[in-house]
């Protein structure tokens, strides 16, 4: 049995509708106006055991909601969800006690207060015996290296210890699922790298369950088993990233310093078998293209062969450019449809 | 209730900790409304310096109803004042998220989040109110017994006026000025019903029941008359209340939607 | 004068704005503090139905109830508080966004204020200044209508309002020593409620307090408008109370000033 089963979940919310100005402010507090907002519509889909499901989307897609859902902060308006066997709004207190929770947005350390202070306040909010505790805190060292910090106030922890800490809160009654809302959110790169590599190893010794959402596509690419993205509340992709690469493509940006800025006139990639977008400002030149269609070395190659470069770099597009891309294509197909 | 007593402990011991990280903050709060107070008896008593005596009633007896006020408004205050941060940040902000992902009743998690220390003010000026005019009471053990099974009720009802109006918050998002708007009856509370007109006096009694939180039961005390209407009516008016704020709470939660996409 | 105004325009614009989008709250906040000038009115009329003198110290009951409706107004009127948050701004740094900007930093919060004030007052104009002036005509005993007085009380007020707002912003730097802005906030306005006459008419205070009371700033911020309005000044204190109150404004503008340039060196110190 899968342990996240989603059925036909639908949230709608009520908006109020203002009409601007005074007159406006003055009618909606006579009579107020609503529209009913589809924030996630008909959503199914299951995770199996194990497995770390990327959930990703532009920014107001639904990915928040969803997830709300997923862990008992919203009622769904219609269909369910059940998590380890349990609906989530059923037997909220029960059910949350298998379930981990970290908003990368937001803290559920005490602010104030030693960071070990709130490991200690979770101990008895969660009930986790005395022995287990020193045992789980002991794992999550290791993983998370939290000792060279445990002593000091939250607050004067930086943004990477702050989410290692976190983190740590949210595994420390060993849930089933972990549900991590932007991770990585305003880490610097080798932080990043430090707390993939913590997510990683708690899903590979545990067996932990994870739902993933990210803005980042090197989170997806280094940790997730399968993606699903939405989009405007309904789904438009489910499948690994291989597949996600497969059936969109990916588009990369390189950008070259050159040493002669005259040069780029010479840049010709009409060798290649597909288009390669080029643009150029003063000395540097962006060259755009598909990756999974022509590779980045092949890109590098031809143009070292063309021209003095000073500089190079790499650049990937983020979610937000997938996701249009999917739409153009969307936009297109229905098009061609009618 | 054992696990109850557990976490209020334990709470009570971080905010404490939390609370010494600005001992300056611990003096202002205290001093602030030690100074609150003691203004309000000075205006008394300006107030006396022209009459005897108000509507009948007595300084010193209006300085008692004045110190059993203070009791049950000093322990709303100690143990459930993260209440209002309800109402004014912690749904607008979506920050209630945090209380619903653990396995603990939420409206119980938030009370026992804070401890404001700031009460031990109004507890203090409370005592030494009620000590210094405990000569206008005709006290019994029965009474004294009385006296101490009233005050849960009557904390219960500044409870429950916070309760229900912070629940609002779940609809409207904020609802601070909803509970600071009940919470002003309470000025009306102190002084003897009977100066104020009749819709006045209806509303403190049974529709924002203040009145029930001091001058009743005080009057009972100073009294001893009406114990069925002034204590009984306090139990009945409690309970009630109570029920009804809960159940506002729980709608309210399930009409949560949190905020951000 | 009009490149002045054009400046400081999106300031009164945002500052009504938002005094729109929290219509509902203000009125809420309002009724509340309303129903406590209605608890001491009761008050008064137990006292003055207690007292065997139609008058104490001075004041005929009509005569209170004006002082209590009166002074109610002119706290909602001389009411300050867009400044409390420039102390926590400037000891977290956000203050910077604000500085740079090519305006007087008070000015930010002054104009931002006065946006909200426009509508504030519109809607307390009519039914509370309103319902004044027909208690005034139709009150048994009450005072006269005297629009001199009216106008006198306006100008004073208004000085009593700019006092405040400096006051309110040399306050806020105490969030350098305090976090708890509740009790801070409750420690101030004590006082002020109580040395301003808000609680109690000041000729009700021993003569000595009085005396006291009557040259720090806080009777400059309530009291002095009110007993313009009443009536209950001659010309000679007339003229030396609007001296005071302007003594006090100066006070208050160069004060503030001098707490900022310490402020600011804190933040240049503080990298913030």
């Amino acid at each position: 049995m899968a342990m996240i089963e989603v059925s036909h979940l639908q949230k709608n919310f009520k908006k109020t509708t203002k009409a601007p100005g005074l007159i406006g402010a003055f009618q909606s507090l006579i009579h107020p106006q609503y529209q009913t907002f589809e924030a996630v519509k008909d959503l199914s889909f299951e995770v199996p055991q194990g497995e770390i499901l990327g959930f990703i989307g532009a920014n107001g897609a639904g990915k928040s909601t969803t997830i709300k859902m997923l862990t008992g902060i919203l009622a769904p308006t219609s269909g369910f969800c059940r998590i380890n066997g349990k609906i989530p709004q059923e037997d909220r207190k029960n059910y949350v006690k298998d379930i981990g929770v970290v908003f990368g947005q937001r803290t559920q350390l005490w602010w104030d207060l030693p960071l070990q202070e709130t490991y200690s306040v979770l101990k008895e909010i969660y009930d986790v015996p005395e022995k287990e505790f020193h045992k789980r805190m002991d794992f999550l060292n290791e993983i998370l290296d939290l000792n060279e910090f445990i002593t000091s106030p939250v607050r004067t922890l930086s943004l990477g210890q702050r989410m290692r800490a976190d983190i740590a809160a949210s595994l420390l009654h060993n849930p089933k699922v972990l549900f991590l809302d932007e991770p990585t959110i305003g880490l610097d790169v080798s932080v990043k790298d430090n707390i993939r590599k913590a997510i990683a190893q708690i899903n590979h010794e545990e067996k932990t369950t994870i739902v993933l959402t990210t803005h980042d596509l090197d989170d997806i690419e280094l940790l997730c088993n399968r993606i699903f993205m939405i989009d405007r509340g309904s789904e438009v992709f489910d499948g690994t990233i291989k597949e996600l690469k497969g059936q969109f493509g990916r588009i990369r940006e390189v950008e070259f310093e050159l040493v002669d800025s005259n040069d780029g006139a010479k840049l010709d990639y009409s060798t290649l078998p597909v288009p390669v977008e080029i643009r150029q400002t003063g000395n540097t030149v962006v060259a755009k293209f598909d990756d999974s269609l022509v590779s980045v070395p092949n890109i590098l190659k031809l143009t070292l062969a063309q021209v003095e470069v000073k500089d190079i770099s790499v650049k990937d597009a983020d979610i937000e450019e997938i996701v249009r891309q999917i739409f153009r294509k969307e936009a297109q197909e229905h098009e061609q449809l009618s | 209730m054992k696990r109850v007593f557990r976490l209020e402990k334990i709470f009570i011991a971080q905010y404490l900790k939390q609370t010494m990280e600005y001992k300056a903050d611990f003096f202002v709060g205290v001093f602030g409304v030690l100074l609150n107070q003691g203004l309000n008896l000075v205006f008394l008593k300006i107030i006396f310096s022209q009459i005897p005596k108000l509507d009948g009633w007595s300084l010193q007896q209006i300085i008692f109803i004045y110190g059993f006020a203070l009791i049950p408004k000093g322990l709303d205050h100690l143990f459930f004042d993260n209440l209002w941060a309800v109402g004014q940040r912690l749904v607008r902000k979506g920050e209630f998220d945090k209380y619903l992902t653990r396995p603990v009743n939420p409206l119980f998690h938030v009370l026992v989040e804070t401890f404001q220390v700031d009460a031990f003010g109004e507890l203090l000026v409370g005592v030494i109110l009620l000590v210094m005019t405990t000569g206008t009471v005709h006290w019994t053990w029965v009474k004294l017994l009385l006296f101490i099974l009233s005050i849960p009720f009557v904390t219960s009802i500044y409870t429950s006026l916070k309760i229900g109006t912070s629940a609002m918050a779940f609809w409207m998002k904020k609802s601070g000025a909803i509970s600071y708007l009940f919470y002003m009856f309470n000025d009306f509370a102190r002084y003897p019903v009977s100066i104020f007109n009749n819709v006045v006096r209806w509303i403190i009694s049974f529709i924002i029941p203040f009145a029930f939180t001091a001058f009743y039961p005080a009057s009972y005390f100073l009294t001893d008359k009406n114990i069925v209407f002034n204590l009984g009516g306090l139990v009945v008016i409690s309970i009630v209340l109570l029920f009804i704020s809960i159940s506002i709470w729980n709608k309210g939660i399930s009409a949560y939607e949190s905020a951000g996409s | 004068m009009s490149s002045y105004l054009r400046r400081y325009r999106p300031f009164i614009v945002a500052g009504i704005e938002e005094a729109t989008v929290y219509r509902s709250n203000f009125i809420i906040y309002l009724l509340g503090n309303t129903l406590g000038a209605f608890v001491t009115y009761f008050l008064w009329k137990a006292v003055f139905t207690s007292s065997a003198n139609s008058s104490l110290n001075g004041f005929t009951f009509p005569e209170m109830v004006l002082y209590i409706f009166l002074s109610f107004f002119t706290g909602v009127l001389t009411s300050s508080d867009s400044s409390t948050s420039v102390g926590d701004e400037v000891k977290d740094g956000s203050i910077a966004m604000r500085i740079l900007k090519p305006i007087n930093f008070a000015a930010n919060y002054f104009y931002e204020e006065i946006g909200n004030k426009i509508i504030n007052l519109g809607l307390l104009m009519l039914p509370f200044f309103g319902g004044i002036v027909a208690y005034q005509i139709l009150g048994q005993n009450a005072p006269a209508v005297n629009w001199i007085n009216i106008l006198l009380y306006f100008i004073s007020a208004i000085i009593a309002y700019l006092i405040n707002f400096y006051f309110n912003l040399c306050f806020s730097f105490t969030a350098f020593f305090f976090r708890n802005l509740w009790g801070s906030n409750l420690l101030k306005n004590a006082l002020v409620v109580f040395m301003s006459g808000t609680l109690v008419p000041l000729a009700f205070f021993p003569a000595v307090l009085q005396n006291i009371f009557k040259f720090l700033p806080f009777s400059s911020l309530l009291y002095t408008p009110v007993m313009m309005y009443l009536g209950k000044y001659s010309p000679k204190m007339i003229v030396s109370m609007l001296f005071l109150q302007i003594f006090w404004l100066v006070f208050f503008i160069v004060l503030s000033k001098i707490i900022w340039y310490f402020a600011i060196k804190h933040l240049s110190i503080q990298g913030g």
